[in-house]
C-alpha cells in the first residue's frame, strides 16, 4: 500500500497524535488533587505515628484484660496512684514516644461495690473477761479469766456454722512451775434453717436447760462467775436438736421451743454410785481409742419451752420451764432427770431481774436417789433511771444476786453478792462485786471474796 | 424398744419429716423465685418496726449493739447466731435484720 504523501495529511496526522496525547494526558490526571511538599511525612514522623500506634493498641489491651479480668469475679491490679505511662521505643532501643494518662477518676477501671451481698461470710464475735481477784486468807491476784471468741460461718440463708471456744490459763502449782494454757470447745454447732419455725442443730451444743447456759454466761453476765447451781445441770452436749419460735400476735411476743437428743451424762468411774455422775463426759472416744463415745448406749432427751410476752417497749416478761432425761452409768441402769423454771422480767430500761430454779433426781447404786438442786435470783438497777443528769452515775448499774445450791453429797452452800457494773460503753463493762458465803459440809465453795472484772464484747 | 431409745428414734423423725417440708429461709434473696414464694406463704404480720423490735429482743440478754458496729454482710451472719440462739421468731429476725443493715458499717 502505498504511503500518504501529501504534506497537509502528514501535518493533520501529526498534529492528531499530539491532540490525542494531550487529551488522554489530560484524563489521566484528572480527579487528583495537586501535589506539594506537605503530603510527604519525614521517616521521623512515621516512627512516631507508628510508636503512638503502638502504645495505644496497648493500653486497649490491659482495658480487655482488666474487663475480662472483672467478668470473672476477680478485681484488675490498678496502679495505687500517680499517673500510668506506656512508653514506646524504636527497634534500635531509641525512645520515641511515651503517652500519659492522667490519674482521673474516669481513667481508673471501676470496682463494682454495689450489688447483692455474698452468699458466704465469716464472722468472729465474742468476748473476753479480765479479773482480780482477792479471796479471804489467800493473796489477792491478777487473773486472766477468759477468751472466748464464736467464729460464725455462714453458708447462704439456711446453713450457719458456729462454734464458741474458751482460752484460760491455769497455774501448774502446788507440784509444777509455769502454767498451762487450756483450750475448751464450749460449742459447735451446724444449724440449718428448715422454715420459719423450725431449725436443725446438730453437734456439740449447748443445752437448753434454763437460759444461763446459752444467753446469760460469759460476756452477759453481770457477775465474774456463775450461779452455784449451774454445777447441777450439764452446760453441753454433743447430739441433735429442734428448735425455733412462734409468733404470738403482733407485738413481738412469741411461744420458743427447743427439744434436743443427746449421749446424755456418763459415769466417772462408769458405775451408778453417788458421786459418779459426770455431766460433762460421755462425748468423744475413749482414752484407749474405742469408739465407744456413749458409754451407756442410751440416748438423754430433754427440751424447753417459754412464753416470751413484752406488754410495752422495754417492759417483759419470760418465763421458760426445761428438763431431761436419760442413763448415766455404764449399764445404762441409773437415771439422771432434771427438771428447770426460768424466769427475766424487765420492768423499763433500768430494771432488770432474772433466775432460776433447778431440781435434779439422780438415781444410785448405793444411794437410792438423791437430788441435787438449788436456785439463784439477780436483779439489776441502772441509775440512768434516777435521770439525775451525771454522767458517771447514768452509766452505773447497781446489782445483787442470791444464790444457793445442795449437792445431795452433803454439802450445801449459799451465797450472797452485791456489786456494780459500770458500761464504759456498750461493751466495755468494769465489774466490782463482793461475794458473802457460807458453807455446810464436806465440799464448801470458796470463802467471801472480793472480784474486779473487765468485760469486753466483741 | 426402750424409752430413750424410743424417743431418740420419734425425734430424729419428726427431724426427717420436717425437714422434708415446705421450706422457707431467713432472708429473701432476689435470686431465688421459689424463696421468695414460699416466705411469702408465710409471712407473718408485724405491728412493730424493726427498730423496736431489735430494742425488744436484743436488750433481753444484752446491751444493744449499734448497727454500724458491723458491715451488712456480718449483720447476715450475726443475726442468724442470735435467731438460732434466742429462738427469735423468723419474721420478727427478718425485720431486725433489715433494720441493722440500713445502718450497717462499710
Amino acid at each position: 500500500m502505498r504511503r500518504p504523501d501529501h504534506p497537509i495529511v502528514n501535518r493533520t496526522i501529526t498534529w492528531g497524535f499530539v491532540g490525542l496525547s494531550l487529551l488522554a494526558t489530560s484524563f489521566a490526571s484528572f480527579g487528583q488533587e495537586p501535589a506539594s511538599a506537605s503530603d510527604y511525612v519525614s521517616r521521623a514522623e512515621y516512627d512516631k505515628l507508628k510508636a503512638e500506634h503502638e502504645a495505644l493498641k496497648q493500653e486497649m489491651d490491659e482495658l480487655k484484660t482488666a474487663v475480662r479480668q472483672m467478668a470473672n469475679g476477680t478485681v484488675p491490679a490498678i496502679p495505687a496512684e500517680g499517673p500510668s505511662t506506656a512508653k514506646a521505643t524504636s527497634p534500635e532501643g531509641k525512645q520515641l514516644v511515651t503517652t500519659t494518662t492522667a490519674p482521673a477518676a474516669s481513667d481508673a477501671v471501676p470496682i463494682e461495690t454495689s450489688g447483692p451481698l455474698a452468699t458466704h461470710s465469716f464472722s468472729i464475735v465474742g468476748d473476753a473477761e479480765f479479773q482480780f481477784g482477792k479471796i479471804s486468807h489467800q493473796h489477792g491476784a491478777f487473773m486472766f479469766a477468759d477468751f472466748a471468741p464464736i467464729f460464725l460461718f455462714r453458708g447462704g440463708d439456711r446453713i450457719l456454722f458456729e462454734a464458741g471456744f474458751d482460752f484460760t490459763i491455769q497455774n501448774n502449782a502446788p507440784g509444777s512451775s509455769g502454767y498451762a494454757t487450756t483450750l475448751n470447745l464450749s460449742f459447735a454447732t451446724i444449724d440449718y434453717i428448715i422454715n420459719d419455725y423450725v431449725t436443725f442443730t446438730g453437734g456439740n451444743m449447748l443445752l437448753p436447760l434454763g437460759t444461763y447456759s446459752e444467753r446469760s454466761a460469759g460476756w452477759l453476765n453481770k457477775f465474774p462467775d456463775a450461779p452455784l447451781p449451774r454445777s447441777v445441770l450439764p452446760g453441753n452436749g454433743i447430739g441433735v436438736q429442734l428448735r425455733g419460735g412462734i409468733p404470738l400476735g403482733e407485738k413481738g411476743a412469741s411461744l420458743t421451743y427447743s427439744g434436743f437428743v443427746i449421749n446424755g451424762p456418763g459415769s466417772m468411774d462408769g458405775s451408778g454410785d453417788a458421786g459418779q455422775l459426770d455431766l460433762g463426759g460421755n462425748v468423744g472416744l475413749t482414752s484407749d481409742g474405742k469408739l465407744t463415745n456413749n458409754l451407756h448406749g442410751g440416748a438423754g432427751e430433754g427440751g424447753r419451752v417459754a412464753i416470751f410476752w413484752p406488754w410495752k417497749p422495754q417492759y417483759d416478761l419470760e418465763v421458760g420451764v426445761s428438763g431431761m432425761s436419760s442413763r448415766y452409768d455404764n449399764a445404762g441402769r441409773q437415771q439422771y432427770n432434771a427438771g428447770v423454771v426460768d424466769a427475766s422480767l424487765h420492768l423499763g430500761p433500768s430494771v432488770e431481774v432474772k433466775g432460776e430454779y433447778m431440781n435434779t433426781w439422780v438415781g444410785t447404786d448405793n444411794a437410792g436417789t438423791i437430788r441435787p438442786r438449788g436456785w439463784w435470783v439477780q436483779g439489776g438497777y441502772k441509775l440512768a433511771g434516777l435521770k439525775l443528769g451525771l454522767p458517771y452515775l447514768d452509766k452505773l448499774e447497781l446489782v445483787g444476786r442470791y444464790d444457793t445450791v445442795n449437792d445431795a453429797l452433803g454439802t450445801w452452800t449459799k451465797r450472797g453478792t452485791v456489786g456494780a457494773v459500770y458500761y464504759v460503753t456498750n461493751t466495755l463493762w468494769l465489774e466490782g462485786d463482793y461475794e458473802f458465803t457460807s458453807n455446810r459440809g464436806p465440799n464448801p465453795a470458796p470463802d467471801d471474796s472480793l472480784l474486779f472484772q473487765i468485760s469486753y464484747g466483741f | 424398744m426402750t424409752t430413750p431409745h424410743f424417743f431418740a428414734v420419734a425425734t430424729i423423725g419428726a427431724a426427717v419429716a420436717t425437714i422434708a417440708s415446705p421450706a422457707t429461709a431467713q432472708t429473701t434473696a432476689p435470686a431465688s423465685k421459689t424463696k421468695v414464694e414460699t416466705t411469702a406463704a408465710t409471712q407473718e404480720k408485724i405491728e412493730l418496726s424493726g427498730a423496736e423490735l431489735w430494742t425488744l429482743n436484743c436488750n433481753r440478754c444484752h446491751m444493744i449493739r449499734s448497727p454500724g458496729e458491723f458491715t451488712a454482710a456480718q449483720w447476715e451472719a450475726i443475726m442468724m447466731h442470735m435467731r438460732v440462739r434466742a429462738n427469735i421468731p423468723a419474721a420478727q429476725a427478718r425485720e431486725i435484720l433489715k433494720f441493722l443493715q440500713a445502718g450497717a458499717g462499710k
